[in-house]
């Protein structure tokens, strides 16, 4: 009996054992960084998967706000001085997505390509 | 908003009994074509903004050439809550445009843009006429979704009206809109009204053009067609937003 429950037991622990980090996997989707530093982006280019949803975090280190800013990719968010922010960007169509900091469009510019 | 179809009703010297009498028309509380809002917040972003509809109706004197303008200033206090304050006038065609009402209004983000299959906002609206002794509150359920470079928003408001003169009453409205993002500067949509004795859906147009210094002017400009013969003929819509920081 004892020896029936261990090996439900194990086989119960295997199972999460495979089934968790394919959760997790799917459930986190690819996980970009992105830096603002002196009011330019690191990097100005981001390779990202075609057709699939993806999780931008930007850090600002500057110690004024940034807006990260896209109207190719629809998205608009302003990130305070010494912060980070969550962007999700996709599922994108092969191809380049420009974006700039409104902040500071001359300097602060960068392209997402998805590839 | 508040009713300005009821404020015209006063106003014109239409017996009290009367406008309560008159559900259909007087407390459709009216004026359900407004802006279609967004769940979106962004910290420190400060706008003024006007808001104005003209309705047009030949069969209803009453509600022909009624005006509504809104006046707005707004700030995002973080990156989940925003703020704005409107002043509100209206001029029935007869009388003078003067302002009758004040409307706090308070977004709340609730998830990020693109985080799941939709994004979820809330909108809380509290409206006071000044001249009477009339309030109403409302809960907003804000969802957008983007397909592409379609986007479709859905707007669900809960509404409660009280005062002296007016019976207290929930009320409900639903907004859609479906906009297409052809470019920043003009963007088709389609918007689609249901209130209390309200039925409309027409054309929209919007546009934004940036200026330097992350300032912008959004534009927004539609008619509205009613669908059944207790809405207005039309209602015209206009916003434009000037967003700084």
């Amino acid at each position: 009996m004892i020896e029936k429950i261990r090996k439900n037991y194990l086989s119960f622990l295997l199972c999460c054992m495979s089934i968790v980090p394919a959760a997790a996997i799917a459930a986190g989707g690819p996980v970009v960084e992105l830096e603002i530093i002196n009011h330019l982006f690191h990097p100005s280019e981001l390779i990202v998967p075609a057709n699939t949803k993806v999780k931008l975090i930007v850090y600002n280190r500057d110690q004024t706000p940034e807006e990260f800013e896209s109207y190719e990719l629809n998205r608009e968010k302003v990130i305070m001085g010494g912060q980070r922010a969550i962007i999700f960007i996709g599922p994108l169509a092969p191809g380049e997505y420009p974006f700039f900091g409104e902040f500071n469009p001359r300097t602060a510019q960068g392209k997402v390509i998805a590839q | 908003m508040l009713h300005p179809w009821f404020k015209y009703g006063s106003q014109s010297g239409l017996p009290l009994a009367a406008i309560l009498f008159l559900p259909a028309l007087v407390l459709a509380d009216g004026v359900v074509v407004d802006r279609v809002y967004d769940p979106y917040v962004q910290p420190l972003e400060k706008e003024l903004e006007w808001r104005s509809l003209v309705v047009g109706d030949a069969e209803d004197p009453a509600l022909d050439r009624l005006q509504v303008h809104r006046l707005g200033v707004g700030y995002g206090f973080s990156d989940r809550w925003s703020g704005e304050i409107y002043l509100i006038g209206a001029d029935g065609g007869d009388s003078e445009l003067e302002v009758e009402a004040a409307e706090l209004e308070a977004k709340w983000q609730l998830t990020e843009q693109g985080e799941y299959a939709a994004d979820w906002g809330l909108l809380f609206e509290l409206e006071k006429e000044f001249g009477e002794n009339q309030w109403e509150g409302a809960t907003t359920l804000l969802a957008l979704r983007e397909w592409g470079r379609w986007v479709g928003t859905a707007n669900l408001a809960l509404g409660y009206e009280w005062g002296r003169e007016i019976e207290s009453e929930w009320e409900t409205e639903l907004r859609l809109q479906g906009r297409y993002r052809l470019q920043e500067s003009f963007e088709p949509a389609l918007e689609f009204y249901v209130g209390e004795d309200y039925r409309g859906a027409g054309p929209v147009i919007r546009g934004s053009h940036r200026f330097t210094g992350a300032r912008s002017l959004t534009w927004e400009f539609g008619v509205i067609l009613g669908l059944d013969g207790v809405s207005p003929e039309q209602s015209w819509r206009l916003l434009v937003e000037y967003e700084f920081f």
